[in-house]
């Protein structure tokens, strides 16, 4: 993956986190859909984060398959 | 929320540091420091990352994907006194999630590991006799109605003892280097997780602190109840502390002991809730 594509990943993911906790505290949002949104937007953005700091663009490597 | 969720998330690491830190003390080494796990989850979100040529792709990646987002909904759960039994769902689909890092990989190491993940689902079982248990008692599912029931009748550690043990046995099976951790024992490098290394790892990190909080937190409020937060924090802390002298003092089982041991626990737990229910029926 892209460096530039983790990040827009990371920023997306993180702004439907926020926003939906604005719009649930508005009341316009109900708890359960503002759970549902926290609970897609997290871990996207957990890996969307790291993805940007160390996203390789090389070739695969073998899986280690003993010593 | 989302503080709460990275607040959990570093409680969590922190813990499981203090865990590594106690039984390294108990067996006479010095141990890692105890923010050592909150390092590991930063280092290896810095490390070179890709996916092994041999692997699925999809699963790879997104059982991690899965794996925080299950405790970030546990998470939710505990917060908002949701029902006990959604939390205990998602610590059966960890087991899912075990088993889909070790074949995901092409690795045969994350394949035993998640073999053995499969294998050890008799761990789970004392779980339901302990969730009934309570319900028996609190006529609730709800973590809200069951930390009520608490703030009239007393902690539920006394009434419904056996429960507790329980429930500590399935937390127990769950920390690592302990007795029931046949899923990652060296045998097999590091088990399900050999071949996630570095984003991968660091968001399988992320999802072990959720996965500490969410468990110590729930076992206190089911069955101490409602506590201030500093109240709750000491008593994570002493219970991490327990747990790692149960996980410093005992060997690691071999895969078929540690099934024999958790499928005795769910006999014991039968025949507890057998005689809940005789008592409820008369």
């Amino acid at each position: 993956m892209k460096r530039r594509s983790a990040a827009r990943i990371a920023a997306v993911s993180a702004s439907a986190g926020i926003t939906a906790g604005i719009v649930n505290m508005l009341g316009i949002l109900p708890l359960w859909l503002y759970a549902a949104v926290l609970v897609l937007s997290f871990p996207v953005f957990i890996i969307g984060l790291y993805l940007w700091w160390m996203a390789k663009e090389g070739k695969e490597d073998i899986p280690f398959i003993g010593y | 929320m989302i503080a709460q969720l990275i607040l959990a998330t570093f409680t969590g690491l922190l813990l499981l540091g203090i865990h590594r830190k106690v039984i390294a003390r108990i067996q006479r080494r010095p141990g890692p420091p105890v923010w050592q796990e909150i390092l590991h989850m930063l280092k290896f979100s810095f490390k070179s990352t890709w996916i092994p040529a041999t692997a699925s792709t999809v699963l790879f990646g997104g059982v991690v994907l899965v794996a925080i987002g299950i405790w970030t909904a546990a998470f939710f759960v505990l917060l908002t006194g949701g029902s006990l039994l959604v939390i205990f769902g998602i610590y059966m689909l960890h087991k899912i999630v075990e088993h889909g890092f070790g074949l995901s990989s092409g690795s045969p190491y994350g394949k035993f590991g998640g073999v053995r993940s499969v294998i050890s689902a008799a761990s789970e079982i004392p779980l339901f006799v302990s969730v009934a248990a309570i319900a028996i008692f609190t006529r609730s599912f709800d973590i809200s109605d069951i930390v009520a029931y608490q703030a009239v009748h007393g902690p539920l550690m006394f009434i419904a003892f056996p429960a507790a043990v329980a429930m500590y046995i399935v937390i127990l099976s769950k920390m690592p280097f302990g007795p029931f951790s046949i899923v990652e024992s060296k045998e097999l490098v590091s088990g399900y997780k050999t071949e996630h290394f570095g984003v991968w790892r660091a968001g399988l990190e992320v999802c072990n602190g959720l996965k500490t909080t969410v468990l110590l937190a729930t076992f206190l409020m089911v069955f101490v109840g409602q506590l201030p937060i500093l109240w709750l924090a000491a008593g994570m802390l002493l219970l991490v502390v327990s747990l790692s002298f149960a996980c410093a003092l005992t060997p690691m089982l071999s895969p078929f002991d540690s099934v024999t041991v958790q499928t005795l626990v769910t006999g014991l737990m039968l025949c507890y809730g057998a005689v809940l229910i005789a008592g409820v029926m008369a």
